[in-house]
């Protein structure tokens, strides 16, 4: 009996391990890489995280699950491609866990579906889709697309200044130390954005809320729309800016203690000017509301 | 296979204009900010004139605006682009300015090269230098040396004889080599 | 470090094209764009140009709101919400049909966005389903913008405002099918 129960014991414990092993398998490889060329990453489930370091080279360490047939990383011509690739049968149920390294100045271009994506290091452009897995990234100078159905989105500035364009469906948006020229829009998400030095920045949303904190360059530009979602700006500009508020039935409040219109139509209006009026700021709503405010 | 690499952007590109050619404008906005600054120069170094050179850039993007949903995606939206700023240029300067300039002689030589300079110049000394360049010459110049298109491009968007184009070419190198008193080769 | 006017160029090329505007002239274009293009290009089969005419018959569509819905002829706001655009238990007065025909006066488009939104509900079904919830509820909170916006307009059918956020919340709404739509190619070639 015991020698059964012992022969039944290794049995399973040799069964597990094996499914184990099929379970979650490691997987590396390196490539080498133009310093300044393209690496585009694709994962269905799981989670990509990219660094940037100095070696003309792409590293790709991982775990990979049952679901997933193998991982092709292939370099040629300036572009280097890592894709998960699932089996045709297999659905989207096969995760892996990437950690990839490249070189920093890399243009970088990453679709993910649940994967969450991290990105730190990497000072080339920035090209970022993911369909629910939240996103992560630096950014140092160079342009940002990152779009998103419904993950979050934190992007984290240097105050150097860049091209962002950061879209998302209902997923919430918060970038910090941003700079340059922003644009954002979103239907439900909320969007918390703190810019050190903008030179343009256009925002939209539905019914999502906004939060903006920031300096405006001279002769920058502020723009926000919204249905129902509200508008909270503190911005402040050195040359000043030339301001318009507008609400069909959302409150207008201002912290320089400026009075609102009715201008004749169902609705508020708010305009006027703040220190010499080289910038401009519109807001505009239907019911949200919008709170203004020239110290950030 | 450069092509491959540049074909990222490219396609980011091309997105962009489909959406702006339905008929959105943050869209367009974004190729606006991509292209703006380029956009401006051409029309400042071509007209001189600040203010003019933002009439020029406004009009610029407007005309692309309208005729966006008949552009080719496969092209560069930069060089048409570049094409709509020469000619909205040439118009606003015809329009204030009706005195017409002579013709350059022509003048052998291969016009091939990329216009190094014999010392490094200062930034302003050389865009000085450009901005005194006869109408002609400083298109010609400009477009080929400074925007990078050949004599049969930047005569075709200019509307003259690429024979003309190179003649004019010839006298912007020798103009600044006087001006600078260097060589340009 | 130099400004850059005294920055050193060895060669014209280095001069590069780029000069910066003085000041931002995106405002002033942005203000011209509006009715500055002529009638929408024609559908054709392709679904690239079928989704660029789409979105210019949106525009048309929301302008079309602002124009032709006379007042009181829109439910009140709290009104029994439907799919079609022009909702209302009673009996709408007369004209009202002249202006359901002029609001809904691009079948195309009707049948267009139909089509997208078809297609982005099949895709939906391959993502997670917390996605598939969110992605729902964004829909709906465009629908519901689009209801209440037009339905403030039939009081104010003026109302430049409400106007623009029209317009924009028609292109927003695209923007999210197109996106969606997109998305679903996520992962089809992983």
């Amino acid at each position: 009996m015991r020698i059964t129960q012992q022969l039944i014991g290794t049995a399973l414990a040799t069964a597990l391990s094996a499914t184990a092993l099929a379970a979650s398998r490691n997987f590396e490889k390196v490539v080498p890489a133009d310093a300044r060329g393209v690496v585009e990453i694709s994962n269905t489930a799981g989670s990509i995280e990219v660094t940037g370091w100095d070696r003309p080279e792409v590293s790709v360490r991982g775990d990979i699950g049952e679901g997933v047939e193998r991982v092709d990383v292939a370099s040629e011509g300036g572009r280097t491609q890592v894709r998960v690739v699932l089996p045709g049968h297999s659905g989207r149920d096969g995760e892996a866990t990437l950690h990839v390294q490249v070189p920093r100045a890399s243009e970088l271009h990453i679709t993910a579906v649940s994967a969450e994506t991290t990105v730190a290091g990497v000072q080339g452009l920035q090209r970022l889709n993911a369909v629910s897995g939240d996103v992560s990234t630096e950014i140092a100078g160079s342009d940002l697309e990152l779009k998103t159905v419904s993950g979050s989105v934190k992007v984290k500035g240097h105050g150097q200044s860049a091209r962002l364009y950061l879209s998302t469906v209902s997923g919430d948006v918060h970038l910090e130390h941003g700079a340059g020229d922003l644009e954002m829009s979103t239907v439900s998400g909320t969007l918390g954005v703190t810019l050190d030095a903008a030179r343009s920045v256009r925002v939209r949303t539905t019914s999502g809320d906004v939060s903006f904190a920031g300096k405006l360059l001279r002769d920058g530009s502020l723009e926000a729309t919204s249905v129902s979602g509200d508008l909270n700006i503190r911005a402040g500009a050195d040359g000043g800016y030339a301001y318009e508020l507008s609400s069909f039935s959302g409150d207008l409040e201002n912290c320089f203690g400026a009075k609102s219109d009715k201008s004749g139509y169902v609705g508020h209006s708010l305009s006027g000017t703040l220190g010499s009026g080289a910038g401009h700021v519109r807001l505009k709503t239907m019911s949200g509301d919008i709170e203004l405010c020239d110290r950030t | 296979m450069q092509a491959e690499v540049q074909s990222g952007p490219v396609e980011w590109e091309g997105a962009l204009v489909q959406r702006a050619a339905a008929g959105d404008t943050r869209a367009f906005e974004r190729l606006y900010r991509e292209h703006a600054g380029r956009v401006y120069g051409l029309c400042l170094r071509m007209t001189r004139d600040p203010q003019l050179a933002q009439d020029c850039t406004q009009d610029t993007f407007i005309n692309a605006w309208k005729a966006l949903p008949q552009f080719q995606t496969r092209s560069s939206l930069g060089t048409w682009l570049h094409r709509i700023a020469v000619n909205v240029s040439l118009g606003k300067r015809r329009r204030s300015s009706a005195v017409a300039e002579a013709p350059p002689q022509d003048e052998e030589g291969d016009i091939a090269g990329e216009w190094v300079l014999e010392t490094p110049v200062e930034v302003r000394e050389l865009e000085t230098a450009i901005e005194g360049l006869p109408e002609g010459a400083r298109d010609a110049l400009v477009l080929h040396a400074l925007y990078g298109y050949s004599h049969e491009e930047a005569a075709q968007m200019l509307g003259i004889a690429a024979g003309t184009c190179k003649a004019q070419l010839h006298r912007a190198r020798r103009l600044l080599r006087e001006r600078l008193q260097m060589e340009v080769n | 470090m130099s400004a850059p006017e005294e920055r050193k160029v060895k060669s014209l090329a280095e001069l590069g094209g780029a000069i910066q505007p003085p000041h931002d002239l995106w405002p002033r274009i942005e203000a011209q764009l509006a009715g500055a293009r002529t009638a929408a290009t024609p559908a054709t089969r392709t679904p690239l140009a079928r989704w660029r005419w789409l979105a210019a018959a949106a525009m048309v569509a929301s302008i079309a709101v602002g124009v032709w819905i006379g007042r009181d002829l829109l439910p009140l706001p709290g009104g029994p919400a439907t799919g079609s655009p022009v909702a209302g238990n009673q009996a709408p007065p007369a004209g009202a049909a002249a202006v359901n025909a002029a609001y809904i006066s691009d079948p195309r488009y009707v049948r267009e966005r139909d089509q997208l939104m078809r297609s982005v509900q099949e895709r939906l079904q391959a993502m997670p389903p917390q996605t598939r919830a969110k992605v729902a509820a964004s829909l709906a909170v465009i629908e519901t913008a689009k209801k209440d916006l037009e339905s403030a307009l039939g009081k104010n059918p003026s109302n430049a405002l409400l106007q623009e956020l029209l317009i924009n919340t028609y292109q927003d709404e695209m923007r999210v099918l197109t996106d969606v739509h997109e998305a679903g190619n996520a992962g089809t070639g992983i």
